[in-house]
């Protein structure tokens, strides 16, 4: 037979079903946000190590330009630093996504599908291997192409063979960057159908697992002796690469994204805290009198304490059956939503056992912790007074100076206004400071991260527009090999509608660092910086851009700096030019993404010490139209007209296509952050709905009274809804406050993650008024339903409620 | 008046609750105010003391003063020899439980507990008899009061005088010597307060001292000493056979 005060406990967690499933939602969905942020960033960093290891992935990649055979694979897979070595053939392409629209593919060719050694490639789902004359798409690459398995597409070739080809199936290749996010699809062939679209047998793309693969420096030593092993064999490399060991391609914004997860869960738990707290306090206030009975009738402090601390312990366990498995839910939800955008698998979708276990203590232990303060604070007051306090409300009004401004005297414009019941909703916000503190640190919190995750997001388009608006020109064209620029120029301005037209070089280089050791392959872009330049200057990070007088100075991107150690504004850098050290000044850094390394040059000074005076290896357009139906059309015709005259180009790309795929690589920043937002309103939300509530309740005795002086239930329900309005719009306003620094420190950490420099810094007025109106329609609901709830009851029955 | 000594001669000389020169003092927004300016005051055992005056006199102050649930500013109150005002918060709970039985005007009862389980919990708090004792005696002391029957009802759905028996059933529940009750007839018609009056009565012939705190001249003469309280002293102690009528 259980002990009488086990039944009041059991009562008052059930019997007052509201203020428990209040306090039970306010306390789940802090855990709820903490379960879903630990779940996911637990089965995400999981599962990109597991499935990215599951591949065999390279260490490095050594690009040829002359096609090579078997027995020079044979040579590479001989060499003692090499563990394993693998070869495919590589080729731009252009397919036909809708009649006379062409896009990029890279088209893979490998020799044996069922042995691939290195960065493996598998099937998702269809043939396998591709059949001749068919081919396979990455399974990211359908949406990208518009097609699916067994349409059949128009394939054209820089030797301008055009092919019609099935698709045969999907594939799952998930080295590469996920084709929605570099706009780049990649389809599979066989050596058969090689043949068949006109191409020499050979590779050009060879693949090495270092014997050390982990280790960064010693993999690039062995990427740079196959490099040389290859030079020496007489093939020229165009580019070579190192990966960072057990890294995805995205892996540097999948960071940034665990990054802001952890960041957004370490606010979710202070939010948690803060909700706690706030509730537990709110409930032994309200339970102040029934402690002075108790202490009255011979209950000691310790027995009285445990009574409370079993209460707050069974809304902890309910919070958690609650949050538990709606975090587990919402993990696997976002977990696989993410590995779809980053197209890698998820081999399993178990939650961690420290997740739960963290949520538990969060759960239980934060509750007993936070209710320790208030009770503590609880026992220092006479059981005589407890009982006194509870007259009306509790609080001591008057007293210090924020209630002598909100006295009369300082209102004395009010007097002939009927705003009666606003003055008494105000007074009563400031009546209980304490609470009141709690409340709003609780709710600015709350505030100041749903508007920051906006901000983040104005702040990452902000820095893609950073990124592209010092491009002058709507187009580029990548040609095939290297033109005379006045050729170029020449032909491209016969096509009607081209009102200018910029050449610049573009090679591989490397830098040679102090220590005589290569890093791995960037691309040095040479442009005009003249007038007519329609280059003007990337977004810069620190220092300026080029000048027409500018000989070795070059711009590096701000992520190299983190990069490469050593480097630095002002200081030089020795680059690898066509197997020739030459040496630059770094006179300036910019804002850039470290996935595609683009160092900037003078074309005047670097045409001349690569040999390439009077050489175009791009062109850059600008059309008469900017819109991208225009832009898309004189693309086409330009295309038409080099290729008419000779001229063959192996890419092209517009700036609104860069646009879109520059946004496109932070939609999954966006859509998490939105998720985020949505989350966080949630736990704001219901938190302030919760506390707010619970104010109310604790405060129904006061509605009796107003009631019994004839205050009609509407006017009672008023004087709570504005109470409950001010403490929202005072939260909003504090929140906005504190998004500012919040922001700035978000958008410091998730820039420094992907791009090695802060994003653009923009704050987002459509959050702010967003986060207004929820905070709004919540603080007015939250005080409405149990004020119009207690107005629902007799006076007698309010005045004896408890 | 301050310092004057009121006592009548018992059947014993230790008193069961000795107050000496106690004062409680008050701050709040408008200043001190003296609720009790130096009270001494013995009730020996098996008196049924009245304390009477008019409201902010001192009453209930006294009242709370003499149970523990408030401390004096000065002076010192001894209950059944033992030196109340040294007691903590803590200690003073449990000399309440094992020796006074409390009775409020607004009745205090629990509302989440039933009628049997609202007089088992001082019981269970002073750990004094198994969970079955508990639940025997408690039906005994209902019996007591006549309200037995509603034993699994909640507090809510008794009367008034339902609940004021209640609140004394609960106040007896670890047999204390000393019961002090404040205006328990305060809030009911004259008919339910002879009727608690009279309960409060039996218990007195049963050997218990009762202070008992009222407005009510009629309620008054049913004690065997009423003092009366104006300002916080006592302006008067008189003697009444009350008890018998």
């Amino acid at each position: 037979m259980l002990r009488p005060r086990w039944y009041k406990v059991i009562h008052d967690l059930f019997g007052n079903k509201t203020r428990t499933l209040l306090i039970v939602l306010s306390m789940a969905v802090g855990l709820f946000a903490i379960g879903i942020i630990l779940s996911a960033r637990s089965i995400l960093s999981e599962g990109l190590a597991r499935s990215f290891a599951a591949i065999n992935p390279s260490s490095g990649t050594v690009r040829t330009i002359e096609p090579f055979e078997e027995d020079f694979l044979q040579s590479v897979r001989s060499m003692p630093e090499v563990q394993e070595a693998d070869a495919r053939r590589n080729i731009s392409a252009r397919v036909e996504v809708a009649p006379g629209e062409w896009r990029n593919i890279s088209l893979f060719v490998i020799a044996d599908y069922g042995d691939i050694r290195i960065n493996k490639v598998s099937s998702q789902s269809g043939a396998w291997p591709p059949p001749e004359r068919e081919m396979l798409i990455e399974r990211a690459a359908f949406q990208v192409i518009e097609a699916q398995v067994g349409d059949v597409m128009r394939i054209k070739l820089p030797n301008d063979t055009q092919r019609e080809m099935r698709i045969a199936g999907a594939a799952y290749d998930p080295a590469q960057l996920p084709a929605q996010i570099d706009g780049t699809p990649y389809g599979y062939i066989s050596f058969d159908t090689l043949e068949w679209l006109g191409e020499p047998y050979g590779f050009n793309e060879l693949y090495v697992v270092a014997t050390h693969p982990e280790d960064k420096d010693w993999a690039q030593h062995v990427v740079n002796l196959v490099k040389d092993k290859a030079e020496k064999s007489g093939y020229t490399i165009p580019l070579s690469m190192t990966a960072e060991p057990g890294q995805l391609p995205m892996d540097d914004v999948l960071q940034g994204i665990l990054l802001l997860m952890g960041s957004l869960g370490v606010l979710s738990l202070f939010l948690s805290v803060f909700l706690v707290v706030n509730t537990v306090s709110a409930l032994l206030a309200q339970q102040k009198r029934q402690i002075a009975v108790m202490k009255a009738i011979g209950g000691g402090s310790p027995q009285i304490l445990g009574m409370y601390l079993v209460m707050v312990v069974s809304y902890g366990v309910l919070a958690l059956l609650v949050a538990i498995p709606l975090g587990t839910v919402g993990a696997r939800a976002l977990s696989q939503m993410l590995a779809t955008m980053f197209n890698f698998n998820l081999p399993t979708m178990r939650i961690p056992l420290q997740t739960i276990l963290a949520q538990v203590v969060i759960g239980l232990v934060l509750p007993v912790v936070a209710s320790l303060f208030p009770f503590l604070s609880n026992l220092r007051i006479s059981a005589a007074e407890a009982m006194s306090a509870h007259t009306i409300g509790k609080g001591r009004f008057g007293k210090n100076w924020i209630d002598q401004l909100l006295s009369g005297s300082n209102l004395w414009f009010t007097r002939k206004l009927s705003i009666r019941p606003f003055l008494l909703s105000v007074r009563n916000t400031f009546r209980s400071k304490g609470r009141l503190a709690l409340t709003l640190t609780t709710l600015t919190l709350a505030s100041a991260t749903f508007i920051s995750v906006f901000n983040v997001r104005s702040s990452l388009s902000s820095t893609v527009d950073d990124m592209i608006k010092w491009f002058d020109f709507d187009m580029m064209l990548t040609f095939d090999r290297s033109y005379r620029f006045d050729r170029v120029e020449h032909e491209a301005l016969q096509v009607p509608g081209i009102v200018q037209t910029d050449v610049w070089l573009q090679l591989p280089v490397r830098r040679v660092r102090p220590d005589g050791s290569e890093s791995s392959m960037m691309y040095m872009f040479a442009p005009n910086v003249d007038d007519s330049a329609l280059v003007r200057s990337p977004a810069i990070a620190e220092g300026r851009w080029l000048t027409p007088e500018d000989d070795n100075a070059v711009l590096v991107p701000s992520a190299l700096l983190q990069d490469e150690p050593g480097l630095g504004l002002g200081r030089e850098i020795v680059l690898k030019i066509y197997g020739k050290e030459e040496s630059f000044k770094i006179v300036g850094t910019f804002v850039g993404t470290p996935f595609a390394p683009i160092i900037y040059a003078n074309y005047k000074y670097l045409s001349k010490v690569a040999n390439r005076v009077g050489e175009a290896d791009a062109l850059l357009v600008r059309t008469h139209a900017h819109d991208a139906a225009s832009v898309e059309a004189e693309s086409e015709a330009l295309e038409k007209h080099f290729e008419d005259v000779g001229l063959r180009v192996s890419m092209v790309s517009t700036l609104v296509n860069e646009k879109a795929e520059a946004e496109a690589s932070f939609d999954v920043l966006v859509v998490l952050l939105l998720v985020m937002a949505i989350l966080l309103a949630l736990v704001g939300g219901l938190g302030l709905m919760g506390t707010m509530s619970i104010n109310v309740l604790e405060r129904t005795r006061e509605i009796g009274v107003l009631r019994a002086i004839g205050a009609p239930n509407r006017g009672v329900a008023q004087v709570f809804i504005l109470e409950g309005i001010t403490i929202g719009l005072l939260s909003w306003v504090m929140g906005s406050l504190l998004a500012i620094p919040m922001s700035q420190g978000l958008n410091q950490a998730v820039g420094g993650a992907i791009m090695g420099t802060p994003l653009t810094y923009a704050y987002s007025m459509p959050g702010l008024w967003l986060w207004l109106v929820v905070v709004l329609i919540l603080s007015a609901l939250a005080s409405f339903i149990p004020a119009r709830n207690a107005s629902r009851l007799t006076v007698r029955e309010v005045l004896a409620y408890e | 008046m301050n310092g004057q000594v009121f006592h009548t001669n018992t059947s014993e000389s230790q008193p069961l609750i000795d107050l000496r020169n106690v004062v409680k003092i008050y701050s709040s927004l408008a200043g001190s105010v003296t609720a009790l300016q130096g009270i001494d005051l013995q009730v020996h055992r098996g008196e049924f003391l009245i304390v009477m005056g008019k409201s902010g006199s001192g009453k209930t102050t006294l009242v709370n003063i003499v149970t523990g649930l408030d401390r004096s500013t000065s002076g010192e109150i001894w209950v059944d020899g033992a030196p109340l005002h040294r007691f903590s918060t803590e200690k003073a709970a449990r000399l309440r439980g094992k020796t006074i039985g409390v009775v409020f005007q607004s009745f205090e009862l629990l509302p989440t507990l039933t009628v049997l389980q609202n007089v088992m919990l001082p019981m269970d708090f002073a750990r004094r008899y198994s969970v079955r004792e508990q639940r025997q005696r408690a039906l005994q002391l209902l019996q007591q009061v006549d309200i037995a029957d509603h034993a699994r009802k909640y507090p809510t759905a008794l009367s008034g005088g339902q609940q004021q028996r209640l609140a004394i059933a609960r106040a007896m529940a670890n047999d204390p010597a000393i019961l002090v009750a404040d205006e328990p007839t305060g809030s009911m018609d004259s008919g339910t307060a002879t009727a608690v009056i009279d309960l409060f009565a039996d218990l007195v012939r049963q050997g218990r001292t009762i202070l008992l705190v009222t407005h009510d001249k009629d309620v008054a003469k049913r004690g065997s000493r009423i003092i009366t309280l104006a300002d916080g002293e006592i302006i008067a102690s008189e003697t009444s056979e009350g008890i018998h009528a």
